[in-house]
C-alpha cells in the first residue's frame, strides 16, 4: 500500500473550513463541563439538536477522522477482536472499537484524534438510512455504554408508490411525526428542557438557506472548467452539511463557497489546469486517502459531481407556523422530489438529516448537465447501503453513452485499499476513454 | 396412489415449485413473498396460492452480478438470480417486505429488471412504538388492498378469519411436531422436520394442515427409538431453506431439536389472534412478535431469554448460530446472544455461508470437535 495522504484542496474557502469546524469539534470540550452530550448518527435532524442547546458528536464523523489520521484499523481490529464481524460498517467497527480500548485503558486511547469523543450520556440512532443505523447504538449500548437510546425510525416510500396520493402522505408523514414527536419527548426528558421552538425555527431557517446555497454550488460545478472538485467537496462540505446543518455560521461560510465558486466560474478558472475527463463520483469517498482525487486530478480528470450526502433541490416550507410541522414537511417533501426522479435505489429517502441520494433519472441527466464522460464508483465493502445499485447505474448511464469504473475498498478501513491496483484501473479507465474518443473523431 | 406423510415432504421440498405450477395450470394466481411482513393469510383470502420464494444453494449465482454487487445478502442475490434466469417466471406476483436493507433494495432492481405482473412492497418499521404498529397495520391495508385488485375482488373479512384459521391449524400442528422432539431421542429429526416446514411453505394452508396430520400421526407411530444419546442442539440464526446443513449436523452425532430461524420457530409456533381484528392480530404477531433481529428491541441482553428458554424446554446443550456473509441484523446480535448464551451455561459454534455451503467440509470438522466438547 502506497502513503495514504488527506486531499489537497483548490478553493480558499474550503481551506478556511477548519477554522468553522474547529467550533464543531470544541463543542465536545463541554463534556468537560459535565454537561449532557449525545452521540447521534446522520438520519437525526441537526436543527433539533440546536434548539435543545445540545452538544452532540457523530461517532461515523469520527470515524472518517480516525481514518484519515490513520489510526481506524487499530480500532476496527479492536471491534473484530470482540467478536464484531469484518462485514459489518466500519464506521461502527471505529467506534465500538475505539470505546471498547477506552474501556480496556480506562482512559481515551492515547491515538483517538482530537481527543477522543466527547463523553456521551445518550444516544441518539436513526432507523432512516440503513440496517446498521439501528443496530449500531444497540450493540453500544448493550455491550460497552449503558446509556438511554433512542432511535428516530421514519420510513421512505417505495419507488412505486404513488407519493401524490394524499393517503400516501399522510401515512408517511405520520409515522415521521410520530417519530419526531418522540425523539422531542426523550430530549426533554434527558435534558430537563422544554424544545425550543423559536431556536428551532431559526435553525431551520439557516438550514433552509443552506440547502438552497449548495444547490446553488451543485449548479455552479457544471461550468467547464469545473471549479470545484470532489477534493473540495468532501473536505469542505460534508461535516458542516451534515453536522452543522441550521447554524448561522455554516450557512455564511456557504455562502463565500458558493461566492468564491461563483467567481471561478466567471474567471473560468479550473480544479485543473488541462481538463480533459468530467467524471461523475459515485460512493462514500476513501477518507482515509482524499488524496485519490487529486491524484487522479493529476491524470486530467476532474470530478464535478457527486452521488453521496445530496441534498437536492431546496423546497418551501412554512416556518411561521410549528417548526416541528416544518421540518416533517421539508423531510417530506425533499422525499418526494427525490422520489420523482427514481427512487428504485434510494428506498430510504426520509431523512430529516436533509441529505440522501439522487434518483437514477437525474443521474442520467447530470450525463447530459455536467458533461461526464465517465463514472467511477468507489464499492465499500462495509457499507452496502451505500454500494447497493452502483451496477444499476452502471447500466443506467452505459445507456447515456459513458462507462463506468468500479473500484473496491471501504470509507474508514484502509486495509482494503490497493493503491497502485486502484491508479492503474483509473489509468486504465482514462486511456479507454480518450481511445474511444479518437476512435469516434476517426469514424 | 401418491406418497404422504414425510414422503409427500420430501416430494413437494424436492419438486421445490412443482405443486405451485400445478395449481397454476388450474387457474389459480400464484404469489411469491420472500418474508412473512407480508403474511401469507392474506394471500390466501384474496384466492391466490402464496409462495414463499426459495433460494437454491446447489445453484451458483451466474446472472444477478449484471444487476447487482457481489456484497449483498447472499440468499437474496441467490433468489434475484433465479428470478433472472426464468425459475420464478410462473409466478403472477411477487411481494417483499422491508425486512432488511437487502430485501428493501432487491424490490427496487428486481421489478426494474424483472419485472413482474404484480409487485407489492410492504414497509416495516424498525421499531415497536404504537404509530409504528399504526404505520404497519395501514402497510398492510394497502397490501390487501393491492392484493384485491390482483384477485377482482376486495379480500373479505370473513375469508380473512378462514385463512387465519386455517394457519393457526398449521402452527398448532407445527408445534404439536416440535413437541415431538422433545423425547430424547427425539422422534422426529431435524432434516426430517425442516424438510416438512420448508415443503409447506410452498403449498397453500390447507393442503399445509393435510401434510402435517399425515406427518404427526406417521411420527407419533414411531416407536420410542433407542441407541446412543447424540448432542442435542439448537440452531439459531439466518434463514436456512436448505435441509443440507442440518442433515451434516445430525451425521455429526448430534441431534438438532429446536431452532430459532424464520421457516421454523421463529413464524411457526405462536398464533395469530384471530379476534374481530384480522389486521391488529396479524401486527401482534408478525410485527410486534416475531423475532427478527431487524427490529429493535432495545438494549437488554433479556431479548434473548426466548433462546434461552426454548433451549432449555427442548432440552438443548449447544446452540449453532448460522450466519450468511453481509447479514447486518444477525451478525450485531451475535456478540450480545453468544454473551447471553454464554452466562446460561449453552455453549455455541458460530457457522459461517456465503448460501453456497461451499465449505461443507470444514464445517463438518467444526461440528463434530464442537460435538466432542459437548460431551
Amino acid at each position: 500500500m502506497t502513503e495514504l495522504r488527506r486531499a489537497t484542496k483548490s478553493l480558499d474557502t474550503t481551506r478556511r473550513a477548519k477554522e468553522l469546524l474547529q467550533g464543531f469539534y470544541n463543542r465536545a470540550e463541554r463534556r468537560r463541563a459535565g454537561e449532557e452530550l449525545a452521540w447521534c448518527m446522520a438520519g437525526v435532524s441537526s436543527e433539533l439538536l440546536h434548539a435543545f442547546d445540545l452538544p452532540w458528536e457523530w461517532p461515523e464523523n469520527f470515524g472518517t477522522l480516525c481514518a484519515s489520521r490513520g489510526v481506524a484499523t487499530g480500532f476496527c481490529e479492536q471491534a473484530e477482536g470482540d467478536g464484531f464481524s469484518q462485514d459489518l460498517c466500519s464506521y461502527v467497527r471505529n467506534n465500538l472499537g475505539y470505546v471498547s480500548r477506552m474501556a480496556e485503558l480506562g482512559r481515551v486511547p492515547p491515538e483517538a484524534p482530537r481527543g477522543g469523543m466527547g463523553t456521551a450520556t445518550m444516544l441518539l440512532g436513526s432507523g432512516a438510512l440503513c440496517d446498521p443505523r439501528t443496530k449500531w447504538f444497540q450493540s453500544l449500548a448493550s455491550r460497552y455504554l449503558p446509556l438511554p437510546v433512542f432511535h428516530i425510525d421514519p420510513l421512505g416510500p417505495p419507488h412505486d408508490v404513488n407519493v401524490d396520493d394524499p393517503r400516501i402522505e399522510a401515512h408517511y408523514k405520520e409515522l415521521l411525526r410520530e417519530t419526531l414527536r418522540e425523539q422531542v419527548a426523550f430530549l426533554e426528558r434527558q435534558t430537563e428542557r422544554r424544545l425550543d421552538q423559536e431556536r428551532l425555527r431559526a435553525a431551520l431557517g439557516h438550514a433552509q438557506e443552506m440547502i438552497a446555497l449548495l444547490w446553488e454550488i451543485h449548479d455552479l460545478r457544471r461550468a467547464v472548467p469545473c471549479p470545484m472538485g470532489s477534493e473540495d467537496f468532501f473536505t469542505g462540505c460534508v461535516v458542516p452539511l451534515l453536522f452543522m446543518l441550521g447554524q448561522r455560521e455554516a450557512a455564511e461560510y456557504f455562502r463565500c463557497l458558493r461566492d468564491e465558486v461563483r467567481d471561478r466560474v466567471s474567471r473560468g478558472i479550473g480544479v485543473i489546469p488541462e481538463e480533459r475527463f468530467r467524471l461523475l463520483w459515485m460512493g462514500i469517498p476513501p477518507w482515509y486517502n482524499l488524496a485519490f482525487f487529486n491524484a487522479v486530478g493529476a491524470l486530467g480528470a476532474v470530478f464535478p459531481i457527486e452521488t453521496v450526502y445530496f441534498v437536492g433541490a431546496p423546497v418551501e416550507i412554512d416556518l411561521a407556523g410549528d417548526p416541528l410541522e416544518a421540518l416533517v414537511d421539508r423531510t417530506w417533501k425533499r422525499a418526494v422530489w427525490i422520489h420523482r426522479w427514481g427512487a428504485e435505489l434510494i428506498p430510504e429517502n426520509l431523512s430529516p438529516s436533509g441529505f440522501s441520494q439522487p434518483g437514477t433519472r437525474l443521474i442520467r441527466q447530470w450525463v447530459r448537465d455536467y458533461r461526464l464522460d465517465g463514472a467511477v464508483m468507489h464499492r465499500t465493502r462495509s457499507c452496502r447501503a451505500v454500494s447497493w445499485g452502483q451496477v444499476h447505474i452502471k447500466n443506467q448511464v452505459a445507456e447515456e453513452g459513458i462507462p463506468s469504473l468500479i473500484i473496491e475498498s471501504d470509507m474508514a478501513d484502509p486495509r482494503s485499499w490497493a493503491d497502485s491496483i486502484i491508479m492503474g484501473q483509473v489509468q486504465g479507465f482514462l486511456d479507454a476513454i480518450a481511445a474511444s474518443r479518437r476512435s469516434g473523431a476517426r469514424a | 396412489m401418491g406418497f404422504q406423510g414425510l414422503a409427500r415432504a420430501r416430494e413437494l421440498y424436492e419438486g421445490r415449485d412443482q405443486r405451485a405450477r400445478e395449481l397454476k395450470a388450474e387457474g389459480k394466481k400464484v404469489v411469491g413473498y420472500l418474508c412473512y411482513f407480508a403474511p401469507p393469510e392474506i394471500l390466501e383470502a384474496a384466492g391466490c396460492v402464496p409462495y414463499r420464494i426459495r433460494g437454491d444453494v446447489r445453484q451458483p449465482v451466474t446472472r444477478a452480478d449484471e444487476y447487482v454487487e457481489p456484497y449483498g445478502c447472499p440468499f437474496v442475490r441467490n433468489t434475484f438470480d433465479l428470478a433472472v434466469k426464468g425459475r420464478y417466471d410462473f409466478l403472477d406476483g411477487v411481494v417483499m417486505s422491508h425486512s432488511c436493507d437487502s430485501v428493501q433494495r432487491m424490490y427496487g432492481i428486481w421489478t426494474h429488471y424483472k419485472p413482474p405482473a404484480f409487485s407489492h412492497m410492504v414497509n416495516v418499521p424498525h421499531t415497536i412504538t404504537p404509530a409504528s404498529e399504526r404505520f404497519f397495520r395501514r402497510e398492510l391495508e394497502f397490501f390487501m388492498e393491492r392484493v384485491g385488485a390482483l384477485a377482482g375482488r376486495p379480500v373479505q373479512t370473513d375469508a380473512l378469519r378462514d385463512s387465519i384459521a386455517c394457519y393457526n391449524r398449521t402452527r398448532e400442528l407445527t408445534r404439536e411436531l416440535y413437541a415431538l422432539r422433545k423425547a430424547d431421542p427425539p422422534l422426529i429429526s431435524g432434516t426430517e422436520l425442516l424438510e416438512v416446514l420448508i415443503a409447506g411453505s410452498g403449498i397453500p394452508a390447507a393442503e399445509f394442515e393435510t401434510l402435517l396430520r399425515e406427518v404427526r400421526a406417521e411420527v407419533a407411530a414411531r416407536a420410542p427409538r433407542a441407541g446412543a444419546k447424540r448432542a442435542r442442539l439448537l440452531f439459531y440464526g439466518c434463514i436456512n431453506d436448505d435441509v443440507t446443513l442440518v442433515r451434516l449436523i445430525e451425521e455429526c452425532a448430534a441431534q438438532v431439536v429446536m431452532d430459532d430461524t424464520c421457516i421454523g420457530a421463529r413464524g411457526m409456533l405462536g398464533t395469530v389472534p384471530d379476534g374481530d381484528d384480522p389486521l391488529g392480530g396479524f401486527v401482534q404477531y408478525y410485527f410486534r412478535g416475531f423475532q427478527c433481529p431487524r427490529t429493535y428491541r432495545g438494549t437488554d441482553l433479556s431479548r434473548f431469554d426466548y433462546v434461552v428458554d426454548a433451549a432449555r424446554e427442548y432440552g438443548a446443550r449447544g446452540v449453532v448460530l448460522y450466519m450468511l456473509s453481509f447479514c447486518d441484523p444477525h451478525k450485531f446480535d451475535l456478540v450480545d446472544v453468544r454473551r447471553h448464551l454464554e452466562a446460561a451455561g449453552l455453549a455455541s459454534l458460530v457457522l459461517e455461508d456465503d448460501y453456497t455451503l461451499a465449505n461443507l467440509e470444514s464445517m463438518r470438522t467444526r461440528i463434530q470437535a464442537f460435538v466432542e466438547m459437548l460431551a
